[in-house]
């Protein structure tokens, strides 16, 4: 005994459009969506004109917005040991488990530190496959890169331009680190002593 | 015939056998760190702990068969122990996996993540020793991860006889030297000790953080350095690892060069000389055909070819002995009744090169010269009168040998100033970019696999031999 199934009725999602006699007179409406079009624009080129700024438009690459929240994963940073090399010891370990690839480190010797032998002589990151997972960060043992919030600002015409180097990567100076001692900075800011 | 029971599997071991042996013949694994299959057993890491009924604990390498004994490999008195002999082993290890060159193929490595996993139980600070001491323009040792297995001391004794390691002091303080009056850099086969050791403690110079061993693969060859043909694994970067902001030779270079193991030529070695591969294959190649040293288009080169070879009353061969069998046999099977084919020797003994040992090196230092003699005769080269042509197929030919008005067909595979004075050169692959075999001086045949792609204006050989054979028969 098996029992007749019923057939499939698949379920309807949307509403059918319903038009009154204005909707359906078509020229009005398309009129009055045109002016909402219009009058934004021209209030907006009212503000351009007047010197304000108008809709909330960031004038990208030459303005980057301010309000990345503070665990946004953006560009890359090499931290640094507190005599300014780098923390990283070219293990490779973010180059491994990165899933789309982009990390390529160079690793050299230096017999003149054998507490740290192992150093990376160039260290390239190439944002136009970068994913920003942040699997490098949690594979790092060293704590030798991290992300912060701001992204890379990269635009160009060109995806072999889109790498960063070791000493783009080297530039993060923070005023202090809550993870270690950072190095003095070489140039003095005003207002800031050289060893602060 | 003692019959002996490892893990309750009833084993037929022959009397002079080891426990260790039978195990691993019959696929139970029982890890070790000392004991190497070619080299004596010394049993001093412990790894190798097995279980004996009635017996208690004793190392697996050392234990003679004995009839009826039951041997246990994994029970749990056998787990803990091996626990703790790994506590022990790593007491003074320093563990920086993240930056030795052995992590990834690491036997301590891979014992831990096996058998303990357990952090070190020791408050007490590490002993500081060595780091990078310098054994030999090859190798450099760091005596604070060693392990003292001794494997590398009883290669230097037992094996390539170079005596050149030592022992010296004891306890945590004891360390590997080279011996006084006997360096390690005249050992032909001292790079042998960096495979073998089963930590990151002997490293290779040459191949010192050029790579994580995990982007790199092995393409089973066969070692060109001379006529004992051994087999080794060329490393090279993964394709799926390729470089693209880094130096991109780095994709198709020889990382580095170790054995295959393979009991009927080399065993588990190779000399020193097969390790530098890299620098005989790496040098500048030719990749453009020339007539006269003007570069051509590959068909106009072959034409040219073609038309002297088909012009010719007396055409001379000198054939490579660096050619595999198959190029050899094509060669033979298609232009060896238009030439008068004689086997050139393309490459000599170096100045301060071992020419010829016991162990595995040989004085002829070309790897296929057995199949050409065999193809082509033991007669050396012989320019009688009206000699017009010669096909000269590979390098380590002087041209100021050849008759003065004959015409010269060159193949070549690296950039030499003869190419420019040939009528025609050719450019061929190389070892590393083709499929072929090579036959050694004891008539045992090894093949090799490419590694890397050839460069659109080379030939290989083999083809390049049947596109000079066609039309030369149709038109005499």
């Amino acid at each position: 005994m098996t029992t007749p199934r019923k057939p499939h009725v698949r379920r309807q999602y949307w509403n059918e459009p319903t038009m009154g006699w204005w909707e359906r007179s078509y020229l009005l409406e398309v009129a009055r969506g045109l002016a909402i079009t219009g009058g934004v624009f021209l209030r907006n080129m009212g503000k351009w004109m007047t010197g304000r700024k108008g809709a909330l438009t960031a004038y990208y690459p030459e303005e980057i917005r301010a309000d990345y929240a503070a665990g946004n994963r953006g560009k890359h940073i090499l931290t640094q040991r507190p005599d300014g090399r780098p923390q990283c010891v070219a293990c490779n370990m973010c180059a491994t488990v990165c899933p789309a690839q982009v990390i390529e480190i160079d690793a050299a010797f230096d017999p003149d530190d054998p507490a740290h032998p192992k150093y990376p002589s160039r260290f390239e990151i190439d944002y136009s496959r970068c994913v920003f997972c942040g699997f490098c960060v949690e594979a790092c043992p060293e704590d030798a890169i991290r992300m912060v919030k701001e992204t890379p600002d990269l635009p160009g015409f060109d995806r072999d331009r889109m790498w960063l180097g070791k000493e783009e990567l080297l530039n993060w100076q923070p005023h202090a680190d809550v993870a270690k001692p950072y190095p003095v900075r070489t140039v003095a800011e005003p207002g800031r002593s050289p060893d602060a | 015939m003692p019959e002996i029971f490892i893990n309750g599997q009833a084993i037929e071991a022959r009397d002079d056998q080891t426990v260790m042996e039978v195990a691993r013949e019959h696929g139970h694994f029982i890890p070790y760190f000392c004991w190497h299959p070619q080299l004596s057993v010394v049993g001093n890491c412990r790894m190798c702990l097995v279980e004996v009924e009635g017996r208690g604990l004793d190392i697996a390498c050392n234990m003679p068969v004995a009839k009826g004994m039951q041997v246990f490999t994994n029970s749990e008195e056998v787990q803990a122990h091996r626990k703790a002999i790994l506590q022990f082993i790593t007491l003074n290890h320093p563990v920086d996996c993240g930056i030795c060159d052995k992590a990834g193929e690491c036997t301590l490595q891979d014992y831990h993540y096996e058998y303990s996993g357990q952090r070190s139980l020791s408050h007490d600070e590490k002993v500081r020793s060595t780091k990078f001491y310098n054994l030999s323009n090859r190798i450099l040792l760091d005596n604070e991860r060693c392990i003292l297995c001794l494997r590398c001391t009883r290669f230097t004794h037992e094996v390539s006889k170079s005596m050149a390691l030592g022992v010296e002091r004891r306890g945590d303080i004891s360390n590997i030297r080279p011996v006084e009056d006997r360096p390690l850099s005249e050992d032909p086969y001292s790079d042998n000790i960096v495979d073998i050791c089963p930590v990151g403690a002997l490293l290779s110079r040459q191949f010192l953080h050029k790579s994580r061993v995990w982007f790199l693969q092995p393409t089973p060859s066969v070692c060109p350095g001379c006529a004992r043909g051994c087999t080794v694994q060329i490393w090279h970067r993964k394709p799926e690892w390729k470089l693209k902001a880094l130096d991109p030779r780095q994709n198709e270079n020889i990382a580095r060069v170790t054995p295959l193991d393979n009991p009927a030529v080399n065993g588990p070695w190779i000399c020193n000389k097969g390790r530098d591969l890299a620098q005989m294959f790496e040098r500048a190649r030719a990749d453009e055909p020339m007539l006269k040293g003007r570069p051509v288009a590959v068909p106009a080169a072959l034409d040219e070819a073609r038309r002297l070879i088909g012009a010719a009353r007396h055409p001379v061969a000198l054939v490579s002995n660096w050619g595999s069998n198959e190029e050899l046999e094509a060669f033979k099977d298609k232009l060896g009744e238009v030439f008068h084919c004689f086997v050139k020797q393309d490459w000599q003994p170096q100045p301060g090169e071992r020419i010829e040992d016991d162990l595995l090196i040989r004085g002829d230092k070309n790897p296929n010269t057995t199949r050409a003699r065999e193809l082509f005769g033991h007669a050396e080269p012989d320019f009688k009168d009206g000699t017009d042509l010669v096909l000269v197929w590979g390098e380590g030919f002087d041209f100021a040998g050849l008759p003065p008005r004959a015409r010269i067909i060159f193949l070549n595979s690296y950039l030499q100033p003869e190419n420019g004075h040939a009528d025609v050169f050719l450019p061929v692959s190389i070892q590393t970019e083709r499929h072929g075999h090579y036959t050694n001086f004891r008539g045992t045949v090894s093949a090799f696999e490419p590694c890397f792609e050839k460069k659109p204006g080379v030939l290989h050989a083999e083809d390049l031999i049947k596109a000079l054979a066609a039309p030369a028969r149709g038109h005499p």
